[in-house]
């Protein structure tokens, strides 16, 4: 019993991150018209702005964080207006989309790597603080991650609820051509869902770094993976779904490892398998996720 | 290792574009004409190298056997993986396709006792015992390099065989793949890239060629995994990272999307931009690290795919008229 | 085969529905065409005249109700069995292959191709070869019946929007249907080409026993060529018999001036009108 619930604490923990970056490929889906393959990569800019603040300049891994969302939100947009409208402007379809996102990822993580190097890094963190609440063990880092994740889901999830932007946000992450038939002014909607889409993920990266311990450039692509079956679990265009299948599918993840499963639970190196099966059952039988509306997937 | 004129170097280029030529031509079946955006194309070369190599290690099968059943998993995996990811949209269908590329990493890097693990086929027979399954293969590259010999004398080294065996292979599997493609198969998957429904309306099944399509590339992409078996002696997980689709993509889509004879100029070009900035060492080349170099490259890589689908989406041979990729 | 029986029931569709949203796109259809006939489906915009096309030929799977062609059920089946029974449509919104020929486009819609089983290419490459000697003949015949001939090796793609709908029309042809569904069949045709499809339609319905379902908004064709008219709104049928009967029907009548149009208008959408104004889905 304690192993399930460290398990589940752990779960909200992985999860958490993964909800977060979910929630901003969801939101740019609908701009994009695609599921952004790049998107991992944002998450890895997060983190290495973050750990130029922090181990570079000294500074701390709030003002780290911080920096990062602010970085990660100028190249959301610097790449809106200098890559993807203009490709949109062409009248590019989903597959010539899709190939420029994954020539983007291959950029932006290369140009990372070319800058920073592939030698695995931390924050200038005191990693091995651990507390103990109940009978759950958790890092200072994990603590951090939760509270953290807590704070941006709920502020996020205020702004898409009760604001205009935010409604107007998930009206147009979900049907592009709905929103602007609506009256939303799209462009402007379109540069706000960027920036906040874009600071999640930079934040996502802060955080998994931090989860992590150690990390290097590569994350961002088995993060996607991740964040991508999240995305498809709550159902494609749906924020919300986003968050709850971050949530679910980091506690499927961490659960599907207890010992007390048939066959003394998954193996641990196993877990990001556990992702890509219940992306693929999805798929297969219920390809709208759980708040999704039946279309075309 | 320097010098433009270094036989044995191009040889080598040579066999690595033959290589990806013939792994290119099984994606080009599933992407180039039949629409299937297929990013787990990786997965069935890996499947063919390890199952080839574990057949011949671990059950001790004569190599000609376990090449051929290794064709047949992996085509038996083309459609296992169809048969939940074919129905889906591009996007969708690509990144569920790279998910089952991990998957069968994963397990590849996990499963010890099955494929060696992390370090490869070198521990197929346990850690500290170096096993190999080439020794039937070397024995016919041996015979084969005496037959070239006769025509090349001195020339025909083991390089310049394997050169000539991977491409006349690969140039084998263009002439078929032509005659395939302008079959009236051939004529229903094309018809299944541009509009599923106008195909199903007219009493194809669609769901079906998806599935052969992708069964029929799987198995070329196996065959282009035995050829790296044999060419590099052993092999491990990494050796298969979705990287090694993205460069197959760059090379079908230089080429020309359902165009086949493009796809050993892409090819072509692909190894020599890359053998160039690997080894030759003039400036500036020569003032970049080479593992500075490597992240340059694959930075040219994307860009070279951003700039494709930009500006020339039909690629060299590719014509405008015949662009599917809208 | 021998003389067409006319009176039989070669399509019959019970309590169809099907929702799209909230919204009841058919709300429980009932028809029947007979076995030979022409037979024409009007009703205002957003009837559902397509919508049901689409269940008829397998694109959407119905909530409920029951659809029997030549008395076997095929609601459930997907578009190619239902096609390879012979049942045929064409699509309001042409689905021409614009990146292969015109020729091409016709050869692929043959049906019994040997060569498009990749086995059968192997192992009776000349059972493949003669068939496609075949359809390659067959293929310009038709297209000479709907005067494409000379565009044979053009790509579809060129085709103007009225072409395109000689295309959908002729590949339907190259199957030797039992039965056609054409969706809207004279949008962006010109006159006189469209008098000689409506004759071939007729000499078809003579010499094969050909049934035809036909969704027209030109009342002229309508009541010159269809020997029955089914009229739907909202969903529903709500009229069905001859022409002239169906014309004076006052819940016809209504159900076009209540959505601002009056009967018995000629509207012949031209190639500027994008064809089937609106219909959801």
């Amino acid at each position: 019993m304690n192993e399930l619930l460290q398990l589940i604490a752990n779960g909200l923990v992985t999860g958490s991150i993964i909800a977060i970056a979910a929630i901003g490929l969801s939101l740019v889906y609908g701009i994009l018209k695609i599921v952004n393959f790049a998107h991992g990569e944002y998450l890895v800019f997060g983190a290495y702005m973050a750990l130029v603040v922090n181990v570079t300049w000294g500074q701390s891994l709030v003002l780290g964080a911080l920096f990062a969302m602010v970085m990660t939100a100028l190249l959301g947009i610097a790449l809106e207006f200098g890559l993807w409208r203009p490709i949109r402007k062409r009248g590019a379809g989903i597959v010539s989309l899709f190939i420029v996102s994954i020539g983007l990822a291959l950029v932006l993580r290369n140009s990372i790597l070319l800058w920073q190097g592939g030698a695995p890094r931390r924050y200038d963190v005191d990693v091995f603080q651990v507390y103990e609440l109940g009978p759950i063990r958790l890092s200072l880092s994990q603590i951090v991650v939760i509270i953290v994740a807590s704070v941006a889901i709920v502020a996020v999830g205020l702004l898409l609820a009760r604001t205009t932007l935010g409604k107007a946000m998930r009206a147009l992450s979900d049907s592009r051509d709905l929103a602007s038939v609506s009256g939303i002014d799209t462009d402007r909607i379109t540069a706000y869902t960027w920036i906040l889409g874009s600071a999640l993920a930079g934040l996502g990266g802060v955080l998994q770094g931090l989860v992590q311990n150690a990390f290097e450039p590569n994350m961002g692509f088995r993060l996607l993976l991740l964040i991508f079956a999240a995305v498809i679990l709550g159902g494609v265009g749906s924020a919300y779904g986003a968050l709850v299948g971050g949530l679910v599918l980091g506690l499927m993840m961490e659960v599907s490892t207890w010992s007390a499963l048939p066959a003394d639970g998954v193996d641990a190196v196993y877990k990001p398998v556990v992702a890509f099966v219940v992306l693929i059952l999805v798929l297969i039988f219920r390809p709208q996720g759980i708040f999704g509306r039946a279309r075309t997937v | 290792m320097s010098g433009l004129a270094n036989v044995q170097f191009w040889a080598f280029v040579g066999v690595v574009a033959g290589i990806y030529t013939i792994f290119a031509l099984g994606l080009q079946l599933q992407f180039g004409f039949t629409g299937l955006l297929n990013f787990g194309h990786v997965a069935f070369m890996a499947i063919g190298a390890y199952t080839m190599a574990i057949l011949v290690v671990k059950v001790e099968w004569p190599l000609w056997l376990s090449a051929l059943v290794a064709i047949a998993v992996s085509m038996l995996f083309g459609l296992i993986i169809g048969l939940p990811t074919v129905r889906l949209r591009a996007d969708y269908l690509a990144i569920t396709t790279i998910a089952f590329g991990e998957i069968i990493r994963f397990i590849a890097v996990n499963q010890q006792t099955l494929t060696g693990g992390p370090q490869g086929t070198i521990n197929l027979t346990g850690a500290g015992r170096a096993s190999s399954y080439n020794r039937e293969w070397l024995d016919f590259q041996a015979w084969a390099q005496d037959q070239l010999e006769v025509i090349l004398g001195d020339h025909a080294t083991r390089d310049v065989t394997m050169l000539v065996l991977v491409w006349i292979v690969a140039i084998v599997l263009i002439i078929l793949l032509q005659f395939m493609v302008h079959s009236p198969w051939g004529r229903v998957l094309r018809s299944v890239r541009e509009d599923e429904d106008a195909t199903s309306a007219l009493g194809k099944n669609v769901f079906s060629y998806k599935l052969q399509s992708l069964a029929v590339g799987a198995a070329i992409g196996a065959i282009a995994g035995l050829f790296f078996a044999f060419q590099f002696s052993f092999f491990s997980p990494q050796d298969f990272d979705p990287l090694t689709t993205f460069f197959a993509y760059v090379i079908v889509l230089l080429g020309g999307t359902a165009k086949n004879w493009g796809v050993p100029v892409g090819a072509l070009i692909f190894a020599f931009i890359f053998a160039g900035t690997r080894f030759l060492d003039f400036w500036p080349l020569s003032e970049i690290t080479s593992a500075d170099r490597a992240f340059l490259r694959l930075i040219v890589v994307g860009l070279i795919l951003i700039g494709l689908m930009a500006f020339r989406p039909q690629g060299i041979f590719g014509k405008k008229e015949e662009m599917v990729l809208e | 085969m021998s003389a067409p029986e006319r009176n039989g029931t070669i399509l019959e569709l019970s309590d169809v529905v099907k929702h799209f949203g909230g919204i009841a796109a058919v709300a429980g259809a009932e028809l029947d065409v007979r076995r030979g006939s022409i037979t024409a489906l009007i009703g205002p915009n957003g009837a559902g005249k397509t919508t049901l096309f689409n269940i008829v030929s397998g694109f959407y799977k119905p909530e409920r109700g029951v659809i029997s062609f030549r008395g076997e059920r095929i609601d459930r089946k997907p578009p190619h069995a239902i096609a390879k029974r012979g049942l045929v449509r064409t699509f309001q919104i042409t689905k021409a292959l614009t990146k292969m020929s015109v020729l091409e486009n016709m050869m692929l819609a043959a049906p019994d191709q040997p060569g498009e089983q990749l086995w059968r290419l192997v192992v009776t490459p000349r059972s493949a070869r003669a068939r496609e000697r075949e359809v390659h003949q067959k293929a310009h015949e038709v297209l000479k019946l709907v005067r494409l001939d000379r565009l044979a090796d053009d790509y579809a793609g060129t085709l103007s929007g009225g072409q395109r709908k000689l295309l959908e029309f002729g590949r339907a042809l190259m199957r030797d249907p039992t039965m056609i569904m054409l969706d809207e069949p004279m949008a962006g045709v010109n006159p006189s080409l469209g008098l000689e499809l409506l004759d071939h339609m007729k000499r078809l319905q003579d010499e094969r026993g050909t049934t035809f379902l036909l969704i027209e908004h030109d009342m002229e064709v309508v009541m010159n060529v269809s020997e029955r008219v089914i009229v739907m709104n909202e969903g529903r049928v709500i009229s069905a018999g001859p022409p002239d009967e169906v014309r004076n029907d006052q819940a016809v009548i209504d159900a076009y001036l209540g959505t601002g149009r009056g009967s018995g208008e000629s509207t012949r959408p031209t190639e500027e009108t994008p064809p089937g104004e609106g219909e959801t889905a």
